[in-house]
């Protein structure tokens, strides 16, 4: 068996030598184009077919919107950065910008640390009843937002926190704490025991074991925990709408909403430049980590 | 006199600084004889509804600017969307923290009239002095008999329609009774010209015509007493009427909210609907700004009352715009001058013009603002306060009215049996279970 | 410090390992305090006071009294509320399923040998990170009666003959917004099942395929198996994303054509917010957690055949 395995292993560096899947050497090139090629572009047209109907609502000239008899939908003649000017300057959108990366980034930087330390806990310290707040902690992603709103708007008032960003920065991190901690739970699990025991016996403080020598090892943990966190608070909606009543102090998709519908009248344009320009800070920053990504969810599975 | 002020000041808004001088003076003046002085030091926080046209919010700006350098009360304003309006509003009732006034939709008030600043001072004072409440608005103003809040305006929604497909379908002037109405449908769909009344969720425009027609023919989600009163033959009389309607309208109308009609009309796929000014004024605009298509379009829209069903008298629904301070604020008095301010001859004239026919007095002093009579197309509007019934037709404006209406209770009811998915029986069984589950 | 002191009487015996365990809690409870304190105040508080008024007949600026099961006993002939436990159901089963058979076939090709990996890779995650209530809203105006970009096209090849009408008819705005939700949720799902793709090494199916299994069998009996952990932990968080969705609802359809659309979730918050019956609508909501637990338990012990993969498992 072990042989078998050396053979093909030089077998496909010999064919391919960066084959990520066994299989991909032996397939041909049409077949390749039909059985992956094909496929794929199929999915991506369709994942961003709505995408592309979003930059081109951004850039269509008001009267080409709702005519679809003189002009094909499919294209825009004479673009224009009408939207997106209005936008830009005729808007507070820098302002709601910021408040979006300073909310999330604050959540989730207080999450993190949170989860850090909880899944620490449970995993490395162990101490009685670990077992039961990781199952707690598991069940609190099971509570929806639409439920806890009404509530959770009075315990923000009673801490005087309405209308603060501060008042999302403290709730949203309870949607991010279960997932991280979960994820770096399993994270963590697979660093071994002995590297910490060692560290013990050589005097080292819990905290100092912590962040000398289990954080550094869980840093793609960490990427992947905070990018999700990342997403889910610039995208979140019904506590941004409850809590925040001045307009200086929405974030985007909140403020995008209520600023360009007038009445019954949607300011299609604005509203979608308001969106592709809200997602960018976004997009890059995961075509940056995208790979970190990917291979620190796998280290949040693999045991 | 009045009309005199009213037309410096447009002038000298058109003008930019000088406006902030006369309308300055003016709030001084007023602050001197405002039987409410502000708290020392007050501040207000305002929540209104996000404008239909910006002229409005505008000559809103100022007016607030001119009441804080009056008054020296600083006024915060924020915009919500018009749905977003009332769970914000709600939140700050519950909590007892949020905004000092809210400006929002309908029934709001009586949603919680027991956290509305009392405002019945402010009710007399402004009937007193503009000639009294048109009867529409009122109750909106009103829980059990004492002013909860003030009924600012109404927005009106009428027939909006195109004269020449009206003309093509054999109609000279627009039918005025529920058989010539259907009649005029009819041929509308015959010529490929349809009508469309939305169906779906939609706040403004669905409840708005289907009570119309619910009531025309004499049915009523409850009665005076506040009974259930929705299992009646006139209900049955509605639906079938109604179903009949549906079968001329364009597709798609169950999916409608209240844009979708606006847009349906401006791209030429839509020739008659139920709605506010703003289609008129939208392809006007964009007309003015040299669209050939959108002047032509203009140019043939014209207004009309909704046709009187066979109870004999209007029966229309139009939407609301009260405004309610919490009596949790720690200034009254300095919401209570805003609002009369708001209220006042030289504020309201100019504010109202701003609006374009899109919103309607609610006192009788301003049934001559000339903006009923500059365009004549926009004359039907300036009737919306008189026609309208409350929410809650016969009944008493009550909380259980309101949530009946955000429920989609009617217009779930005509929706149901227009798309076939109930029989008559069942889906006035199902309404009526609604209501009384509502009403308990 | 400390910590090396307690280390250092360890040898002691019994009685400093009982010390060191009970120094072990305490640490733990420090460590925990963070998340705890957050999960309590902002999450456990308002999730107890929320189920307490579904037994209130609390409106928006009245508190209620207790009424019971008044509202369960409403609702439970309710035909609307039923509708939307269907939707609910009928969405979460419906949506999820077709997001994982998408996800893992996507997964599937990203994991190849391609050119522009991570380009794919990034392109693929857009609809992930696009705000949904804004993508919503790009989707309704993709399923417009009238401006539908689809209906245009199909009217165009000649293949319909009149516009479709996506959202006004019960069955098609259902699989409309379905739609939209697997479009949403599809990066996720691959993405994080491609981490799941590449623990398994590239090895075991050149063994495999040298014993001469199937490409079917190798994924059968080698991707499958290996990828199990992630599938669940993928499909639980994708259910619950499924099962507990609003922004989508709210801006496409607002529960419409005729309730039809509404999820437990939409209904809750017509009810409460702008109906103002904050009773009724935390009852709905209440009642959202049995039916969460259940799909949650399918999800997670379906595929999942480990025991309950928490902080002990390992000891």
């Amino acid at each position: 068996m072990t042989e078998v395995t050396n053979v093909s292993e030089r077998l496909s560096s010999a064919h391919l030598a960066d084959a990520s899947e066994g299989m991909s050497y032996l397939e041909s090139l049409p077949r390749k184009v039909v059985t992956t090629w094909m496929p794929l572009t199929l999915i991506l047209i369709v994942l961003l077919f709505p995408f592309y109907w979003m930059v081109l609502t951004a850039v269509k000239p008001n009267e080409q919107l709702i005519d679809m008899t003189h002009f094909n939908p499919f294209f825009v003649v004479g673009p224009t950065l009408d939207h997106i000017s209005e936008l830009l300057f005729r808007s507070q959108y820098p302002r709601w910008l910021w408040n979006t990366t300073y909310v999330s980034v604050l959540a989730t930087f207080i999450s993190l640390i949170a989860s850090v330390m909880a899944a620490y806990a449970i995993v490395r310290l162990r101490f009685s009843g670990a077992q039961t707040v990781g199952g707690l902690i598991f069940l609190a992603y099971l509570v929806p937002p639409s439920i806890l709103f009404i509530p959770l708007a009075a315990i923000v008032q009673s801490y005087g926190l309405f209308n603060s960003p501060m008042a999302l920065v403290l709730v949203y991190p309870t949607i991010l704490i279960p997932f991280s901690t979960w994820l770096l739970m399993g994270y963590f699990k697979t660093i071994p025991f002995e590297l910490e025991e060692c560290a013990l016996i050589d005097g080292a403080s819990r905290l100092q074991i912590l962040t000398k020598i289990i954080l550094p090892l869980a840093v793609p943990g960490l990427i992947s925990a905070g990018i999700f966190s990342l997403t889910l608070c610039w995208n979140e909606f019904i506590y941004a709408l409850t809590f925040i009543s001045s307009t200086e102090n929405k974030t985007v998709p909140v403020a995008i909403v209520t600023n360009f519908v007038d009445g019954d009248i949607y300011h299609w344009g604005a509203l979608m430049a308001g969106a592709l320009v809200g997602s960018l800070p976004l997009i890059i920053l995961y075509s940056f980590f995208v790979e970190y990504y990917v291979s620190a969810m796998t280290g949040a599975v693999k045991e | 006199m009045t009309d005199f002020t009213r037309r410096t000041l447009i002038r000298s808004a058109a003008a930019a600084g000088l406006a902030g001088g006369t309308l300055l003076d003016l709030a001084r003046a007023f602050a001197q004889e405002s039987p409410w002085k502000p708290e020392a030091g007050a501040s207000l926080n305002v929540l209104r509804w996000k404008q239909f046209v910006e002229a409005e919010n505008t000559s809103f700006v100022k007016m607030v600017d001119a009441f804080s350098k009056a008054t020296g009360v600083k006024v915060n304003v924020s915009y919500e969307s018009f749905d977003d309006i009332q769970p914000k509003a709600s939140v700050a009732a519950n909590t007892g923290q949020g905004p000092d006034l809210v400006w929002g939709l309908h029934s709001l008030p009586q949603l919680f009239p027991e956290k509305c600043l009392p405002m019945d001072d402010v009710a007399d004072y402004l009937a007193k002095t503009y000639g009294g409440w048109i009867k529409g608005p009122e109750p909106y103003g009103k829980a059990n008999g004492k002013w909860v809040a003030i009924p600012v305006a109404v927005n009106g929604g009428y027939m909006n329609y195109r004269i020449s497909s009206m003309n093509k379908a054999g109609f000279k002037t627009f039918p005025t009774d529920f058989p010539g109405f259907l009649e005029l449908c009819k041929a509308l769909k015959k010529n490929n010209t349809p009508a469309g009344f939305a169906l779906g969720h939609a706040t403004g425009d669905a409840n708005s015509w289907l009570h119309w027609i619910l009531w025309g023919h004499g049915g009523y989600l409850i009665d005076k007493d506040n009974k259930v009163s929705i299992n009646s033959p006139e209900t049955a009389k509605a639906l079938e009427y109604c179903k009949q309607l549906y079968g001329t309208f364009i597709e798609g109308t169950p999916s409608w909210n209240d844009a979708s009609n606006n847009k349906a009309f401006l791209a030429g796929d839509l020739h008659l609907t139920l709605n506010g000014i703003s289609i008129y004024v939208a392809a006007k605009t964009a007309g003015a700004k040299g669209d050939e298509k959108m002047k032509a379009m203009a140019e043939d829209i014209d207004h009309a009352l909704n046709p009187v069903g066979p109870v004999g008298h209007p029966t229309e629904l139009q939407l609301a715009f009260p405004i309610l301070g919490f009596n949790f604020t720690k200034v009254p008095n300095a919401a209570k001058a805003f609002i009369a301010f708001m209220m006042s001859a030289q504020q309201y004239n100019p504010w109202l013009e701003g609006a374009q026919g899109y919103l309607t007095q609610t006192l009788h002093a301003y049934d001559t603002n000339p903006v009923w009579t500059a365009d004549p197309k926009n004359k039907v509007f300036g009737e919306a306060s008189a026609r309208t019934l409350p929410i809650s037709g016969v009944g008493p404006l009550s909380p259980q009215a309101a949530a009946a209406a955000a429920d989609f209770i009617v217009v779930d009811m005509f929706a149901r049996y227009c798309t076939g998915q109930e029989d008559l029986k069942t889906t006035i069984k199902t309404a009526e279970r609604a209501a009384q589950r509502t009403f308990r | 410090m400390t910590d090396a002191t307690a280390i250092a009487t360890t040898a002691g015996g019994r009685t400093t390992w009982e010390r060191l365990r009970s120094h072990r809690d305490w640490l733990g409870f420090w460590f925990m305090a963070p998340a705890a304190a957050i999960l309590i105040l902002f999450l456990a508080y308002p999730l107890g006071l929320g189920v307490w008024l579904s037994f209130t007949d609390a409106k928006i600026g009245r508190p209620g009294h207790f009424i019971g099961l008044d509202n369960y006993d409403w609702l439970s002939d309710d035909s609307v509320f039923w509708g939307s436990v269907f939707f609910t159901c009928f969405y979460t089963l419906v949506a999820s399923s077709i997001k994982f058979a998408i996800g893992l076939y996507l997964a599937l090709l990203l994991n190849k040998n391609l050119p522009f990996k991570a380009l794919l890779r990034s392109i693929v995650l857009i609809p992930f990170v696009v705000p949904t209530v804004l993508s919503a809203i790009a989707f309704w105006w993709i399923f417009d009666s009238q401006f539908s970009i689809i209906s245009w096209s199909l009217v165009k090849l000649g293949l319909i003959d009149r516009y479709i009408d996506f959202l006004g008819n019960p069955w098609n705005a259902r699989w409309c917004l379905i739609f939209a939700n697997i479009w949403r949720g599809v990066p996720f799902v691959a993405i994080t099942l491609l981490a799941g793709l590449q623990t398994v090494s590239p090895s075991l199916y050149e063994a495999a395929t040298i014993d001469g299994a199937s490409r079917w069998q190798n994924f059968r009996h080698i991707t499958y198996p290996l990828l199990t952990p992630i599938i669940a932990v993928v499909m639980t968080f994708s259910v619950l994303f499924t099962f507990t969705d609003f922004q989508l609802i709210w801006a496409m359809t607002r529960g419409g054509p005729v309730n039809a659309t509404h999820l437990m979730a939409t209904l809750s918050f017509q009810r409460a917010i702008l109906g103002g019956s904050l009773g009724e609508g935390a009852a709905i909501s209440t009642a959202m957690i049995p039916f969460l637990l259940a799909a949650i338990m399918v999800s997670w012990f379906g595929l999942q055949k480990r025991k309950w993969q928490q902080g002990g498992d390992n000891d």
